[in-house]
């Protein structure tokens, strides 16, 4: 099984790269962080018996997608399977927020998301199943006040895959949609995590059930995967309530959350 | 005077230990998460002590990176200060941590800080210790009693438990500390496992998640203060000839696990040495010599 991860040098990336080594997959990894990647192959390749080759790229930019193309295409590289990963938020307010990270948002989570998927599809092993794996969130299945364009991206990323797995069908390809809640990635998310109180804490899910029940998922040709008893009932639940008053009650938990985030950061640093 | 490296340095048990041995003519080198933690220490010993020999070096030893950078450094400090020879390593740093969460290279935190990072930092100060017939100190705990190594699933990916993790690293130290003596005292080398006992740091309250912190601070309260087993590492490093336990609480030789044995120990050393690129280091070397 040959394996290629976005956003491979990245908590949720790692533990993707991680599972699959522990299964034998062969896997090219890419990031924007060229010193993280050398460390993760350096660290899959001591664990697993697994080949790893490695491409730092900036998915935003379509000149540093198409080097990274190239590479796999001098080296007849195709796939089985894409795990789309790299995705990016940035704290505060829609106001507060700079105006490119903004729109940066939106051209990593999903252009460039969209820009990997064509390209890999085009690049599939022939003749096998192909899997397609995106990294949404649980912030996909609510309007989210305070996190407005992040929410979005993940909902835009959420109705594609959605669509894309009804039109890719018939080609023997599964389209599976991660919607995780919070998971503990770094101790930024666990301060982020522990700001949000109970709430953080019950919808928290481990980092390394999800990386295996991701793949479990990919292969046994499942839609959607939301990991949590707890982020399953609030996603099936927000079916049932007005979305203005969710959007009410998310902005009230998340003004709360941010502020006191803010203060644990200042005080960290 | 003998020179004494000491991890975990700025708080608990370390910054105890590190005022004990200066207090007692060490030059101790410490090594420190944080460079603001660093020079905290620093003035807490220089308080007590204003003539203590206390250098500190800045170092995240969960990154290996990092351990191979302040080895380097720590090295160069050696040759320039002591003639290159180290009397002490004592690896104390250590963490828990409520999920798995990951290193660069993808290896859990507890198992990447509380042994690799111990491990690695030892290979690299190797040639100073063996120079001075120096001693390996590792903080252990009586908690590996009682636990196996999981070798199927070291890094506990499928059913990782903060406990377990935390048990089964403290078993890799005593193993460790086994295949050092093994592998070193005929070299003059010796290696050690403290067990400090219960003791009233902050290790369970460092980014740990709510349960482990509320059970870590009640938990601690029945702890000693870390002036207690800080004895135990300033008796290990003065004594001579060097003891020749392998474990040790207050000052004074403790049974083991039953499963510290040579077989596990190699086991264990194999795969460090596997997932510290010490063995990529081995096989360069080879290819260089060969060339």
């Amino acid at each position: 099984m040959n394996v290629f991860i976005t956003g491979a040098a990245g908590g949720l990336g790692r533990a993707l790269a991680n599972e699959c080594g522990s299964r034998g997959y062969n896997m090219f990894l890419t990031d924007i962080n060229e010193a993280g990647l050398f460390r993760i192959k350096q660290g899959l390749e001591r664990q697993f018996n697994v080949t790893v080759t490695t491409k730092a790229c900036d998915l935003t930019n379509p000149h540093s997608v198409d080097k990274m193309l190239a590479v796999l295409d001098t080296h007849g590289i195709r796939f089985d399977m894409v795990l789309n990963v790299a995705g990016c938020d940035f704290e505060g307010g829609f106001l507060e927020r700079d105006r490119e990270k903004l729109v940066k948002i939106v051209l990593l989570n999903n252009a460039a998301t969209l820009r990997i998927t064509h390209a890999l599809l085009k690049r599939r092993r022939q003749g096998r199943p192909f899997s397609i794996v995106f990294v949404s969130s649980l912030a996909s299945m609510f309007p989210m006040p305070l996190k407005a364009t992040y929410a979005a991206s993940k909902r835009f990323l959420l109705e594609f895959a959605t669509a894309l797995r009804q039109e890719l069908r018939k080609d023997d390809v599964n389209v599976l949609t991660l919607c995780p809640a919070g998971m503990v990635t770094t101790e930024e998310t666990l301060c982020g995590i522990k700001a949000q109180g109970f709430w953080g804490n019950v919808t928290t899910a481990p980092l390394e059930d999800v990386a295996r029940r991701t793949i479990d998922c990919a292969l046994a040709g499942k839609g959607v995967y939301t990991p949590g008893l707890m982020s399953r009932l609030l996603s099936f639940l927000g079916k049932f309530v007005p979305r203005s008053f969710v959007a009410a009650v998310v902005y009230r938990r998340w003004h709360h959350a941010q502020r006191k985030w803010m203060r644990a950061d200042i005080i960290r640093s | 005077m003998k020179t004494v490296v000491i991890t975990g340095a700025t708080s608990g048990i370390g910054l105890e230990t590190v005022r004990l041995l200066t207090e007692e003519g060490f030059h101790v080198l410490g090594i420190g998460r944080s460079a603001m933690n660093c020079k905290r220490a620093k003035e807490h010993i220089s308080s007590h002590n204003p003539n203590a020999r206390i250098v500190f070096f800045q170092a995240d030893l969960m990154q290996q990176r990092d351990v191979l950078r302040v080895a380097e450094d720590i090295m160069a400090y050696l040759d320039e200060k002591s003639g290159g020879q180290l009397h002490a390593l004592i690896n104390n740093a250590g963490c828990v941590r409520s999920w798995y969460m990951t290193t660069e290279e993808g290896y859990e935190q507890q198992f990447a800080l509380n042994h690799l990072a111990g491990f690695l930092l030892t290979h690299k100060l190797l040639p100073a210790l063996q120079k001075a017939r120096g001693r390996v100190i590792m903080t252990g705990s009586a908690s590996h009693k009682g636990i196996k190594i999981r070798w199927d699933d070291v890094m506990l990916r499928r059913r990782y438990n903060p406990l377990t993790a935390y048990k089964q690293s403290k078993l890799c130290n005593i193993l460790f500390a086994k295949g050092l003596n093994d592998r070193f005292a005929h070299s003059g080398i010796r290696a050690y496992v403290v067990d400090p006992g219960l003791v009233k740091t902050d290790i369970g309250n460092k980014e740990t998640g709510s349960l482990v912190n509320l059970i870590w601070s009640l938990r601690k309260r029945a702890g000693v203060p870390p002036e207690i087993p800080a004895k135990t590492y300033a008796f290990l490093c003065r004594q001579e000839p060097a003891p020749e336990g392998l474990y040790y609480r207050h000052c004074k030789e403790k049974k083991y696990s039953g499963q510290v044995t040579r077989e596990n120990a190699d086991r264990l050393f194999a795969l460090s040495e596997r997932l510290c690129g010490l063995c990529d280091d081995t096989a360069r070397q080879e290819r260089t010599k060969a060339v």
